[in-house]
């Protein structure tokens, strides 16, 4: 394999739009998929579209890797119409689908080795002892798919994807009904991605997940983004700055603030107070402390993306589901 | 063509580690073989059993019983003379039995004296559905015919000779062998493709493909390529098992080569325009049995097409592995090589038409 220097294209290009994607609309008789979304993916970043099952995630990507065409509106990528240039970018583009399965009676190295030859790369078995140490299957190269543990499967995908050492990597919900351990040594494996300069669009509905991993983010809601930028940005634009948990106050504590000017909300036993601005967290702190008032611990705690999506869709998300 | 020749080397791998596809191509067609060969080769043409009462008891009706044996179609069995005739059957579960009256042999020689009205009537009861029916009252009639023709004293004017047609001498399992062949070239392809299909649609494996440069053309070629390598191995089998085992003195001729590469790239190509229409892997099961099993009993693989009824034989000449069937035929026993190319060209014909079905009908991507 003749590999490009990934990270040399990445400093050539940083700030170039890999993906650029305009009015984007996918429309079924029943439902309306994609409902014009607009979003630029930039060299080098992993971008996250982040949002509930059936928010549109998988159909939006599904468009960008050319599986499917869109009814209305542009997407491009690598520079390439994706409805009439995907031949000219396919080895320059790496995708692992949702719900990934290998072929089952092959050997991780068969696998990657027969995924190379049809992008046509001649690969030795060096080249492919080395993607698949990349991915860290070293030691399960030679046990059969079927084998292997659904991380190690998810892992395996990855490697097929990176065969072409491709400019662009599509993962579509790569840790989804992955153990914990397992989503954690993937979110290890993406961030070593990362660091090599691999542009990534990565879509989960695991908000954790996209907070670790990513740029730039896209919260999709019924085929609209809701909100986009990066996670420090949306979570100081939505997320309410950070909160003082003054754990174990109770409602006498609750009842003390008022009469001192400061908001709060009983919780349980514990009372939160709520502060917008980081330079405010110091002096609120020490305010705090000269209240008499039961107390067994004070701590601060940031706002996440948790909180951007509880406000912005009105609901709770678990295992991709809204909840109330 | 790497493209072509690496998804071979894999698929190939799959395959032969599933065990239960090897079976069915390599291993079944050869049970086959050997239970349909023991059957029908190592005893000759097999006799019907026949019961028969003789209630007359004497030289000319014993005579008669004799010639039936000789006719080497049936196994004489007796029904006691004191048994009731139709009870014996009924609890004996006998399918064909003769009754001679008695007076038989009296009558014959009142015949013979001269006197015009003497008649005697043999009674043949069964079922006259069951073919066994038929051979026997072929061969009562002719017993019976023989006799006529001593007690009218006359001469026999026209008779049958018996003349190898074939250039060598040919057995049961020179005939049967190009039918299992057929059906090898049939189930292994288009089951094969029908139910790999399905898989790869629910398991996402297309749309896996559909990502890299590998067209459904080239898939399709090389899952052709892969089969008639397997068919390859498969005839092999069978051809020395036929050898070995059964003394078998078909050959195959280049022209089966042929039409074994033309019958595989016709039916994998067929279970890719299945593909088509299944979803699941029960669809494309049941979708691939509606197709291949009427197909495999009425193009000939077990049966001659000449003993179907016309309408059937009709429907046969409409079914493509009718021609690869009869072609395996005509050039492995018969040596009819012109009759040979004109159903492999056919079977071409058949080919190109599934294959460019299959590759434009069947879509990779989603809606």
């Amino acid at each position: 394999m003749a590999p490009r220097d990934v990270r040399a294209a990445r400093e050539a290009g940083v700030g170039e739009h890999v993906i650029e994607v305009r009015g984007l609309v996918k429309r079924y008789p029943d439902i309306t998929a994609v409902d014009g979304i607009d979003f630029n993916v930039n060299r080098g970043e992993v971008f996250s579209l982040l949002g509930p099952n059936g928010a549109g995630k998988t159909t939006t990507v599904e468009i960008l890797e050319g599986l499917r065409d869109p009814t209305a509106g542009e997407a491009r990528v690598l520079g390439e119409d994706v409805r009439s240039g995907y031949r000219r970018i396919r080895e320059r583009v790496g995708v692992l689908p949702q719900d990934f399965e290998p072929f089952d009676r092959l050997r991780p190295r068969e696998a990657v080795a027969y995924w190379a030859h049809l992008f046509d790369h001649a690969v030795s078995e060096a080249d492919v002892a080395n993607i698949i140490e990349t991915v860290g299957l070293a030691d399960r190269a030679s046990t059969f798919a079927l084998n292997l543990s659904g991380g190690e499967k998810r892992r395996l995908g990855i490697a097929m994807a990176l065969v072409g050492q491709p400019e662009l990597l599509f993962l579509d919900e790569p840790t989804t009904g992955l153990d914990p351990g397992a989503r954690r040594e993937l979110w290890t494996l993406i961030g070593d991605l990362k660091r090599k300069g691999r542009t990534i669009l990565l879509t989960t509905h695991y908000l954790d997940e996209a907070e670790q991993l990513a740029d730039d983010v896209a919260i999709l809601n019924h085929g609209k983004i809701v909100a986009h930028g990066s996670p420090p940005a949306l979570i100081s634009q939505f997320g309410g700055g950070t909160t003082i948990v003054l754990a174990g106050a109770g409602r006498e504590g609750y009842e003390a603030l008022p009469s001192r000017g400061i908001a709060a909300e009983l919780h349980g036993v514990d009372v939160l107070v709520h502060v917008p601005m980081a330079s405010q967290v110091r002096p609120m702190l020490a305010k705090l402390a000269s209240i008499e008032m039961p107390l067994t611990e004070i701590y601060t705690k940031r706002s996440t993306l948790e909180d951007v999506f509880l406000k912005l869709v009105g609901a709770r998300m678990e295992e991709g589901v809204l909840a109330a | 063509m790497k493209r072509i020749l690496a998804d071979v080397s894999a698929f190939g791998r799959q395959y032969l580690r599933s065990r239960v596809g090897t079976f069915f191509a390599l291993a079944f067609p050869v049970i086959l073989i050997l239970l349909f060969g023991a059957i029908f080769s190592s005893s000759g043409t097999p006799r019907v059993p026949l019961a028969v009462q003789d209630l007359d008891s004497t030289p000319a009706s014993r005579g008669f019983v004799q010639a039936l044996n000789n006719t080497t179609l049936i196994t004489y069995q007796a029904i006691p003379t004191n048994a009731n005739f139709q009870d014996y059957m009924r609890a004996h579960s006998i399918n064909v039995a003769l009754e001679i009256p008695a007076g038989f042999q009296a009558t014959l020689i009142q015949a013979e004296m001269g006197n015009a009205s003497a008649k005697v009537n043999v009674t043949l009861a069964g079922d006259r559905t069951q073919s066994s029916f038929g051979i026997v009252y072929s061969a009562v009639a002719a017993v019976a015919t023989a006799f006529n023709l001593k007690v009218a004293n006359a001469t026999e004017v026209v008779s049958v000779d018996e003349s190898q047609f074939t250039v060598r001498q040919f057995g049961y399992i020179d005939f049967f062998l190009p039918g299992i062949i057929g059906f090898t070239v049939l189930t292994t392809p288009m089951f094969g493709m029908t139910s790999i299909c399905a898989e790869y649609r629910t398991r996402r494996f297309f749309k896996l493909l559909a990502t890299t440069k590998l067209s459904k053309a080239e898939w399709l070629a090389a899952k052709v390529v892969f089969y008639v390598l397997l068919l390859f191995v498969s005839v092999a089998i069978m051809m020395l098992v036929g050898v070995v085992v059964f003394g078998m003195q078909a050959t195959l001729t280049p022209l089966a080569v042929l039409l074994i590469i033309a019958g595989t790239f016709e039916f994998t190509s067929l279970g890719m325009v299945l593909g088509i229409f299944v979803r699941d892997p029960g669809t494309g099961e049941a979708l691939a049995n509606a197709i291949g099993f009427p197909m495999m009993f009425l193009a000939g693989s077990f049966f001659p097409i000449d003993a179907m009824p016309p309408f059937l034989r009709t429907l046969a000449r409409g079914l493509p592995l009718t021609y690869i069937n009869e072609g395996l035929r005509a050039t492995m026993v018969f040596g009819n090589d012109g009759t040979a190319l004109t159903y492999l060209l056919i079977t071409l014909g058949f080919a190109v038409v599934f294959f460019v079905v299959g590759a434009r009908g069947l879509s990779w991507k989603s809606k």
